[in-house]
C-alpha cells in the first residue's frame, strides 16, 4: 500500500488531541464554585488522578477515528500487482476492435490493431484471448485461444468496415464469452475512437461482476482536413420526354480546419459528368447543385465524390434512379361510365396512373398482363373472366371492384373479400353514411388526421348489401351495419371491393374531396407500389422480394466487392447490406433486377469523442472502472489508481461512523 | 413578636417559625455582663436587687437604708446589706460576611442562614431589654452598630443591605480590632464557617473573650461541605480565592469528610477549653430546631452552674 498525499500523515500528531480531551475534558466542564477549597487541597491523590486515562475505550475510539481519517486524507492506494497473488489465476481477455469505417481516419487503424497486437503480446501460456470486430454489430474472429500467431495474422488481414460504431452489440458478445469462461480472470478490452454517436446509453449492456473493461482510445489528430457528404436531394424534371435529375449535394466539413477549393464531383455510371469547386468552413456546411442529367436506363447509378481527405469512407455518396413508371390499370365497365374513375386517375405524378378502359367481354391476357390493379366498374362478371382475374390476383395483381346495380360475381369462384347481395335502397328517408373506417389501413391512413377528409359527409343513396368473407378484412361499413370497403388477400394479390358505384347513380362519392385520394391510395396499394429508395444505409437489409413479380426463382445478390450471395427459394430472401457501394440482385439471367445503393451512415462521420469512462461506468454498473493500465498499456498513474480504488471513501466513512459511536459511548458514560 | 417589624426590610430574617420556637427561651449572659438596667443577667456590682449576697461592714459613707438594722440589734454592729446587681447586657453579634458564606446547595446560603439567625437572636435579646449590636466583617470590619437598646431596627438594615462579597480568608485582623471596641462586657455571637485552622481561629476569636465577654459562637456549614456530596469530576473554584482545581469527588469523598469532621472536632475542642459555647449548624436543618437545642442546653447549663 502506498500512498498520494503521505503528508498528511503529520496531522497524525492530532491523535494527542484525543488524549489531552480526554485527559482535560471533564475539568473543562461547569465550574463548581465551592466556598473553600481548604480541605480539598490537602488530598494528594487529585494530581495522579487527573494523570490518568479514565476510559481506555474511548480514548481508542476517538483514537481510531483520527486515524482513519488521517488515513482517508493521506489517499491510500493499492497497487495491483502488490495486492494479487502471483500466479492468482489465468486471464480470459476478450479484445474488442472497433472496425467501424471511421477507424479509417488518418492512423487511427494502426494504432487500434497495434493496441491489439500489444494485449495479445501479454497473454500467458495460460491465458485465452478472444478478437471481436465491432461496428454496429459484432462478429467473433478468434475464439478463447492463446496462440498469439493466429491473433496477429487476423490482425494482419482485417480492416475497417463501411458500418457505423455501436458499442452495446459488442459489449453484450464480451459478456456472454466472460460469462461462460472458468478462468479466475477476466478482463474485456475495447479499442476504438470512441465516438459519441456509437453510445446511445446503456442498453443493457451490463458485464458481469468481476469483469474489468479496459478502455484503449485511438482518437486525434482532429486537425486534419475531413469533410463528408451527408445526403443528397434530387429534382426530376421532364426534357425532350426525357427525364433529367438535377442532384444537390450537402457536404460537412467535421474538423476545425476551413476547407477551400475542394473538388466535388458527380459520377454516373462509374464515370465523372460534373466537376465542382466548394469551400466549407469550420464545422459548417455546404450544398453544390450539379446540371441536370438524363436518367438513361433503370438502375440508373451515379455517385457524389469528394476529393480524398483523412477519412475517405465518407467521401462518396451513392444513389440508383430509375425512369418514373406509371401504375398501369385496366379499367372494366360497360363503355364510358368511368368518367369520374378515369379524371381521377389522370391526375398524380408520384406515381402517375396509366388506364386503359375495357368491356369486360374484351379484357384480353395481355391486358391483365401489362396491368398491375384492374377496377371492375359495376360489371356482370362471367365465370371465365372470374377465374381469369383469380389467376391475375394470385400472381401479385390488384382487383378492384365496385358494386353497383348490375355487379354480378359467380358464386363458385372465391375471390372477392365480401359476397355481393341485394341492392339496398337509401333514397327514401336519410341517405346512407360510411359510419366508420379503418383508420390504420393503408389506404385510409391519409383520412386518420382531422380535417384531412370526411367520408361520414358523403351520402350514399344505394348500395349492395355485402357480406365478409372469413379471411376479409372490413375497411369501412355503411351506416346500417353493411360493409363498404372489404380487403382480402389471395395469393400475392389482393382484393378491394367497394360497396356502391364510382359515379353518381347512387352516391355522391365521386364529387367530393376525398374520392380522389381514396382511388389513388387504393390503386397504389393494391399494385403494392412504393415509392423508390435512391439509396439506403450500410447495416440496413435488402429484401430479395422486392423483385419484378413473374422473376426467376433462382436469384444472387452481387455485392459492391464482387461476392455472389445467393438467394434460397425459401427462407432467407434478406441481405444485410454491410458495404457501401451498389448492390445487385440478379436473377437467372444475369440481369440486374434491382439495384440499390448504400452509403455510409452519416452519423459515423462525426468524431466528436465519448469519455470512456461512460462506457466503461455503464458496462461494470457504475461502480467500477477498468483499472491496471492505461489505454496504450502503461501502467495507471498512482492518482488514477487511488481514483479508481477510492480506499479514502472508505476510511473516511469508518471515521465518521466510529466519532458516531465515540458520541454515543460518551453520552452513555456521562449519564452514569 | 415580629409583627412589630413588619414595616422593616430586614424583619424578613425573622422566621416566625424559628421566633415561635424560642419565643419562651431566653439567652442569657453565662459570665457577668455590664449594664445599666436590671436584667437578667449578673452585674459586676452590687447594687439594688432582691438576690442577697453578703453583709459587710458600714463604712462611712454608705448608703444608711442599705443597713441592716436587724443584725445591728443582735450583734451591736452596722452591718451593710449587700444584694447582688442584675443588669442588663450588651449583645452583638459578628457575621462573617466573607465570600465564602454565600454559598448554599439547598436553596438558603450559608450567609441567608446566619442572617435569619442573627435577626433571631437579636429579636430574642431585645425583648429581654438588653443593648443589641451587630458587626459585619470579612478581611475586614464591614458594618458596625454599636450595642443600643435602640438599635434593633438599625442592625435588621444592615442586615437586609449586607451581601456578601469579598474574600475573607483572615479572621484574625478584623476580630481582633473589635476586640478593642467592646469596653463592656457582654455576649459576642461570632457567626461564620471558620475557614481557617483550628489553631488560627481560636488566635482571631480569643481576645474577643479579653474583656470578659461572654462569648458564642456559630459554625454555619452548608450540607454539601460537610459531605462533598458531588458526582461529576469536574473543576473547582474557590470562592474566596477563586484558585481553581480540578477534582473527582467520588476519589474525594471520604477523605474530604474526615478533613471536615477533623477540623470541626478541634473547633469545638479548642472554643470548648477556652469556654466558648461552639455549635454547628447545618443549614440544611431547620433553624428553630437547632437554635432551640442549643438555648435549652445553655440554660440547663446555666442553672447547673
Amino acid at each position: 500500500m502506498s500512498f498520494l498525499a503521505p503528508l498528511f500523515f503529520v496531522a497524525l500528531a492530532g491523535l494527542a488531541i484525543p488524549v489531552l480531551l480526554h485527559l482535560t475534558q471533564r475539568e473543562k466542564k461547569q465550574i463548581v464554585h465551592f466556598p473553600s477549597l481548604m480541605f480539598v487541597r490537602r488530598i494528594p491523590y487529585q494530581s495522579v488522578r487527573r494523570r490518568k486515562i479514565h476510559n481506555w475505550l474511548l480514548l481508542m475510539v476517538r483514537l481510531a477515528a483520527l486515524a482513519l481519517i488521517v488515513l482517508a486524507f493521506a489517499r491510500p492506494l493499492i497497487s495491483h500487482e502488490a495486492a494479487a497473488p502471483i500466479g492468482a489465476g489465468s486471464r480470459e481477455v476478450v479484445v474488442l476492435l472497433d472496425n467501424s469505417y471511421s477507424m479509417g481516419f488518418g492512423d487511427h487503424w494502426q494504432r487500434a490493431t497495434s493496441a491489439a497486437r500489444d494485449q495479445f503480446a501479454k497473454l500467458s501460456a495460460s491465458d485465452r484471448a478472444t478478437l471481436v470486430l465491432f461496428s454496429s454489430g459484432a462478429d467473433i474472429q478468434m475464439r478463447s485461444t492463446s496462440d498469439k500467431t493466429r491473433f496477429n495474422a487476423v490482425l494482419d488481414t482485417v480492416k475497417p468496415g463501411d458500418a457505423a460504431t455501436r458499442y452495446s452489440p459488442a459489449l453484450k458478445v464480451a459478456g456472454s464469452i466472460v460469462a461462460e469462461s472458468t478462468l479466475p480472470r477476466r478482463e474485456v478490452v475495447i479499442i476504438s475512437d470512441f465516438q459519441r454517436g456509437g453510445w446511445r446509453g446503456e442498453e443493457g449492456a451490463r458485464l458481469p461482476q468481476g469483469v474489468t473493461l479496459t478502455p484503449i482510445a485511438v482518437q486525434g489528430a482532429a486537425d486534419r482536413a475531413n469533410l463528408s457528404v451527408t445526403g443528397l436531394s434530387m429534382a426530376r424534371s421532364t426534357f425532350s420526354n426525357q427525364e433529367r435529375l438535377t442532384v444537390t449535394a450537402v457536404v460537412t466539413n467535421r474538423t476545425e480546419r476551413p476547407v477551400s477549393g475542394s473538388n466535388i464531383a458527380l459520377e454516373t455510371g462509374g464515370l465523372p459528368v460534373a466537376n465542382k469547386s466548394l469551400n466549407v468552413e469550420p464545422g459548417g456546411s455546404a450544398s453544390v447543385t450539379f446540371d441536370p442529367v438524363t436518367i438513361s436506363s433503370k438502375n440508373f447509378k451515379g455517385t457524389v465524390r469528394l476529393a480524398d481527405d483523412a477519412l475517405n469512407a465518407d467521401n462518396s455518396f451513392n444513389f440508383v434512379v430509375s425512369p418514373s413508371e406509371p401504375v398501369r390499370l385496366t379499367i372494366v365497365d360497360r363503355g364510358n361510365t368511368d368518367l369520374y374513375l378515369s379524371r381521377a386517375l389522370s391526375i398524380g405524378e408520384a406515381p402517375k396512373f396509366e388506364s386503359v378502359s375495357r368491356q369486360a367481354d374484351a379484357l384480353s391476357d395481355e391486358d391483365l398482363r401489362r396491368s398491375a390493379v384492374v377496377v371492375l366498374n359495376d360489371v356482370d362478371v362471367s365465370t371465365g373472366l372470374a377465374r381469369r382475374l383469380t389467376k391475375f390476383v394470385e400472381q401479385g395483381g390488384g382487383l378492384f371492384v365496385a358494386t353497383g346495380p348490375r355487379a354480378t360475381w359467380p358464386q363458385d369462384v372465391d375471390l372477392l373479400p365480401a359476397t355481393i347481395g341485394n341492392p339496398v335502397d337509401r333514397t327514401r328517408g336519410d341517405a346512407g353514411r360510411i359510419g366508420s373506417l379503418e383508420y390504420g389501413h393503408p389506404v385510409f391512413a391519409p383520412f386518420r388526421a382531422p380535417r384531412s377528409g370526411d367520408f361520414s359527409s358523403v351520402p350514399v343513396y344505394g348500395y349492395r348489401n355485402l357480406t365478409a368473407a372469413k379471411n376479409a378484412q372490413v375497411l369501412a361499413r355503411f351506416d346500417a351495419g353493411a360493409p363498404a370497403v372489404a380487403e382480402r388477400r389471395v395469393g400475392n394479390g389482393r382484393v378491394l371491393i367497394w360497396g356502391s358505384t364510382l359515379d353518381v347513380t347512387w352516391s355522391d362519392l365521386p364529387q367530393r374531396s376525398v374520392f380522389l385520394p381514396f382511388i389513388h391510395r387504393a390503386v397504389r396499394h393494391l399494385a403494392g407500389y412504393t415509392e423508390p429508395q435512391p439509396w439506403v444505409t450500410v447495416g440496413q437489409v435488402l429484401d430479395a422480394s422486392v423483385a419484378p413479380r413473374g422473376a426467376s426463382v433462382q436469384r444472387v445478390v452481387l455485392t459492391p466487392s464482387g461476392r455472389r450471395l445467393p438467394i434460397e427459394d425459401e427462407g432467407s430472401d434478406v441481405v444485410e447490406l454491410s458495404e457501401k457501394g451498389f448492390y445487385e440482385l440478379r436473377g437467372d439471367n444475369n440481369q440486374a433486377m434491382t439495384v440499390v445503393a448504400v452509403n455510409v451512415d452519416p452519423v459515423e462521420a462525426d468524431l466528436t469523442p465519448i469519455d470512456p469512462k461512460e462506457i466503461v461506468a455503464a458496462a461494470m454498473g457504475g461502480s467500477t472502472e477498468g483499472e491496471g493500465a492505461q489505454p496504450n498499456g502503461i501502467p495507471l498513474t498512482p492518482e488514477a489508481k487511488e481514483k479508481n480504488q477510492r480506499l479514502w471513501w472508505y476510511l473516511l466513512i469508518a471515521g465518521i461512523l466510529l466519532l458516531g459511536v465515540d458520541t454515543l459511548v460518551s453520552n452513555r458514560m456521562a449519564k452514569t | 413578636m415580629a409583627q412589630d417589624f413588619q414595616a422593616i426590610s430586614g424583619a424578613r430574617f425573622m422566621d416566625p417559625v424559628v421566633l415561635a420556637r424560642i419565643g419562651n427561651l431566653e439567652l442569657v449572659a453565662r459570665a457577668v455582663v455590664d449594664g445599666f438596667i436590671n436584667g437578667l443577667h449578673k452585674a459586676p456590682y452590687f447594687g439594688a436587687s432582691v438576690d442577697f449576697a453578703e453583709h459587710r461592714g458600714y463604712v462611712p459613707g454608705d448608703d444608711i437604708r442599705r443597713m441592716d438594722w436587724r443584725l445591728w440589734a443582735r450583734t451591736d454592729r452596722y452591718y451593710i446589706k449587700e444584694y447582688e446587681a442584675e443588669s442588663n447586657m450588651n449583645f452583638s453579634v459578628l457575621l462573617d460576611c466573607s465570600k465564602s458564606m454565600d454559598y448554599g446547595s439547598k436553596g438558603i446560603t450559608k450567609f441567608d442562614y446566619a442572617r435569619i439567625l442573627t435577626a433571631c437572636l437579636t429579636n430574642l435579646v431585645h425583648h429581654q431589654r438588653d443593648r443589641v449590636g451587630f458587626v459585619a466583617f470579612d478581611g475586614e470590619v464591614v458594618e458596625h452598630v454599636p450595642p443600643s437598646a435602640k438599635h434593633m431596627e438599625t442592625v435588621l438594615h444592615v442586615l437586609d443591605r449586607l451581601k456578601p462579597g469579598r474574600p475573607g480568608n483572615n479572621l484574625k485582623e478584623p476580630l481582633h480590632k473589635l476586640a478593642e471596641h467592646f469596653g463592656r462586657r457582654g455576649v459576642l455571637v461570632v457567626i461564620s464557617d471558620f475557614y481557617e485552622e483550628p489553631e488560627a481561629v481560636l488566635d482571631a476569636v480569643s481576645p474577643l473573650r479579653f474583656r470578659g465577654n461572654d462569648l458564642i459562637v456559630f459554625h454555619v456549614l452548608d450540607p454539601t461541605e460537610l459531605e462533598f456530596g458531588f458526582s461529576d469530576a469536574q473543576p473547582f473554584e474557590d470562592l474566596e480565592s477563586g484558585e481553581q482545581m480540578p477534582v473527582v469527588p467520588d476519589a474525594f469523598r471520604e477523605e474530604y469528610r474526615s478533613l471536615v469532621k477533623a477540623h470541626i472536632d478541634a473547633l469545638a475542642q479548642s472554643f470548648s477549653a477556652v469556654r466558648v459555647d461552639y455549635t454547628m449548624l447545618d443549614i440544611s436543618k431547620p433553624l428553630d430546631h437547632a437554635l432551640y437545642r442549643y438555648l435549652g442546653s445553655r440554660a440547663k447549663m446555666m442553672k447547673a452552674r
